[in-house]
């Protein structure tokens, strides 16, 4: 397995910048609050380890419980995944119009998000000597990446499906089961309202030997870790699941598959945890981490690159492949 | 299939490993008249001294021996078995190997691998798929510094007596760095080369410096040492659009350190706010599993009488060619000079 490193540096404000964010968040509270008002199952078993979740605290009301074993965290309620599927994407739909933040920094957020991502998935299929596969994407629609995908010349066929679709609708004809040589699933696992029912259903659909393109918050990573649920970016239904590092290796690792990659390639982990303490002056900190937030750029840079090189940032990726 | 397995040393004791667990091995059979008969893990499997070899009953060979036998068991194996898995080097001399080669080509559709594992490394796989049309252009130039420090008992090991071992450092780990060199850039030619014997006075040389130019003219700069007190391998492959750096080697101690590939991309005051330090990214890898696919491939090349994909007679004669014409250059009785 090999895991990656990158000394690629941009800003938070140029990908989702935490004072920004506050109305797209309020408006992400209000639909997860709307879908949960017309019924909620509530989550009790952990899909990595299927121990018993336990209480663990709140996102402005709404209940998170996690894993004693893997340590991932999950929205406590959920609601019927069709009403979850709407208010995802109700949620898509508000990111991509004019009033959220986002559309004042979409050349920026290619730059650092997206482009590098293609880079991944290209490297990755050099090293697999895997050339022009049929991919699905899985994602809330509209999609933000599929027309880069297309236009990138990697892929024989790219096919983006709803995330929340993926369980319920059969193969086709067309697409028959086993018929795509990878999926890509950008924080797809963050979301849905049964991540282990949808990696079963996109395992159906993947060739024997077949590639998963996984990236996820995930709650081992700094950030996530230092804020627990103060954590500004957390919050559903966008991260209505998340999983640790362990746990997202054994969720896979349990749906069939091999791990090839397991990355923490995150850059802001440092710089996230210092916009909240600027946002919330009366953040609770240990010494050590006001000492880290108050060192020179250089001293957190090294900081950064060695919580990437221990899987310890919070922005994860994997590469998985299907078992025969 | 019933291996026999010549030299029970540290390679033999891996390649055992290997064996024991792979699902086409039967039996092992292991011939090593220093060994004590009572050694753990044997399983009843060592020859008795004075016994006949079982060769009608064996399938593939492995030679794991010090150099000095090696030419005449792979000989052996080959006219008695047919498929042999030779370690590095190919025998201690160019005359050894063309010995070897003389056999191999008067047994037909026999199978003869090398052990050459080091293009099997994770790392070494990764850059080579990065480049030409995987994404990084051709090659411009390569360097590859390999070394190890000795420590207190080099100057009694075999490996550095040339009665034994026929070279020194440059033959014994250095063959694998000439290896590599010609898996990414093909045949080489020796323009020039310095060898050292200066701290361990063995009589072979402790430090290797050589110049080589591929068929299409690209350089290469490999340095084999034996005096370089933090273990090192460090392969740097330079590329019209990019660059890749191969640091540490997954090994059984763990003492050449994480292995990772640096892989950076060619970028001018257009595309990065400071020129010369591009964006990189650092890929680490955790599992060798470069001794499982020799064997593996060796076993397979066998079993559908095929011709083996890596480690074979044309690599290991290139691999023999530019150690041939290394000593040559360098007159080893003077081994600071060169002509």
């Amino acid at each position: 397995m090999r895991s990656i490193q990158t000394t690629i540096v941009f800003p938070l404000s140029s990908v989702k910048p935490l004072d920004g964010q506050q109305r797209y968040r309020e408006r992400c509270l209000a639909e997860a609050r709307k879908a949960l008002r017309r019924g909620v199952q509530w989550r009790r078993e952990c899909p990595a380890c299927a121990l018993t979740l336990e209480a663990f605290g709140d996102v402005e009301g709404l209940d998170y419980v996690r894993c004693p074993g893997c340590g991932s965290l999950f929205l406590a309620p959920m609601a019927a995944a069709s009403d979850w599927a709407l208010a995802l994407k109700e949620v898509t739909r508000y990111r991509q119009s004019k009033d959220a933040f986002h559309a004042g920094i979409t050349q920026s957020r290619y730059e650092n998000v997206l482009a590098p991502k293609l880079d991944w998935i290209q490297s990755t299929l050099r090293l697999q000597q895997v050339s022009q596969p049929r991919l699905l994407e899985v994602a809330t629609p509209p999609s933000d990446v599929e027309e880069l995908l297309e236009e990138s010349g990697l892929f024989s066929e790219v096919v983006a499906i709803d995330e929340m679709d993926l369980v319920a609708a059969p193969a086709t004809p067309e697409h028959p089961a086993g018929f795509f040589d990878g999926v890509l699933m950008l924080e797809s696992l963050d979301r849905v309202s049964d991540p282990a029912a949808l990696l079963r259903a996109l395992s159906s659909r993947l060739v024997a030997g077949g590639l998963l393109f996984v990236t996820a918050l995930v709650s081992s990573g700094f950030d996530v870790a230092v804020l627990g649920l103060r954590n500004l970016y957390l919050y559903p239904p966008d991260r209505a699941n998340c999983f640790s590092r362990r746990g997202l290796e054994l969720l896979l690792t349990r749906a069939g598959f091999t791990l090839l990659e397991v990355s923490t390639p995150g850059v802001l982990d440092v710089e996230i945890v210092q916009a909240h303490l600027r946002q919330i002056p009366s953040l609770i900190l240990s010494g050590f981490e006001r000492q880290l937030l108050a060192a020179t750029a250089e001293t957190q840079a090294a900081f950064q690159a060695f919580l990437q090189q221990h899987g310890m940032s919070s922005f994860a990726r994997v590469v998985a492949r299907k078992r025969p | 299939m019933n291996c026999l397995l010549f030299g029970y040393g540290y390679m033999g004791r891996i390649r055992h490993r290997i064996l024991r667990t792979h699902p086409d091995v039967k039996m092992i059979t292991i011939v090593d008249p220093a060994l004590d008969p009572a050694t753990e893990g044997l399983d009843g499997s060592l020859l008795s001294p004075g016994e006949q070899v079982p060769w009608r009953e064996v399938d593939a060979v492995f030679v794991c021996t010090p150099n000095n036998v090696t030419a005449n068991l792979c000989i052996e194996g080959l006219t008695q078995c047919g498929h042999v898995f030779c370690e590095k080097p190919p025998g201690r001399s160019w005359e050894d190997f063309c010995r070897i080669a003389e056999a191999a080509e008067s047994v037909p559709r026999h199978t003869l691998v090398f052990g050459f594992n080091h293009r099997l490394h994770p790392a070494v796989q990764a850059a080579n798929a990065m480049i030409g049309k995987g994404g990084l252009g051709d090659i411009l130039y390569i360097k590859g510094t390999y070394g190890k420090s000795g420590g207190t008992r080099y100057r009694e090991s075999w490996r550095n007596d040339r009665r034994i071992s026929g070279g020194g450092i440059l033959l014994d780990q250095g063959i694998h760095m000439v290896d590599l060199l010609q898996l990414f850039l093909g045949p080489l030619t020796v323009t020039d080369a310095v060898l050292t014997d200066s701290f361990w006075n063995c009589g072979v040389e402790d430090n290797a410096f050589v110049l080589l130019r591929s068929e299409q003219g690209v350089p290469a700069f490999l340095h084999s040492s034996a005096t370089l007190w933090k273990h090192t391998f460090r392969l740097e492959i330079g590329c019209r659009d990019g660059y890749l750096m191969v640091n540490g080697l997954l090994s059984q101690t763990g003492s050449y350190g994480r292995e990772e590939l640096v892989i950076g991309k060619r970028q001018f005051e257009d595309e990065a706010l400071a020129l010369g330090n591009p964006r990189e990214e650092i890929v680490y890898f955790d599992r060798d599993e470069s001794w499982d696919k020799e064997i593996d491939e060796f076993l397979a090349a066998v079993k559908e009488r095929r011709s083996p994909t890596h480690g074979t007679l044309e690599d290991a004669r290139r691999a023999m060619q530019v150690i041939r014409d290394v000593y040559a250059l360098t007159e080893r009785p003077g081994l600071s000079r060169r002509r």
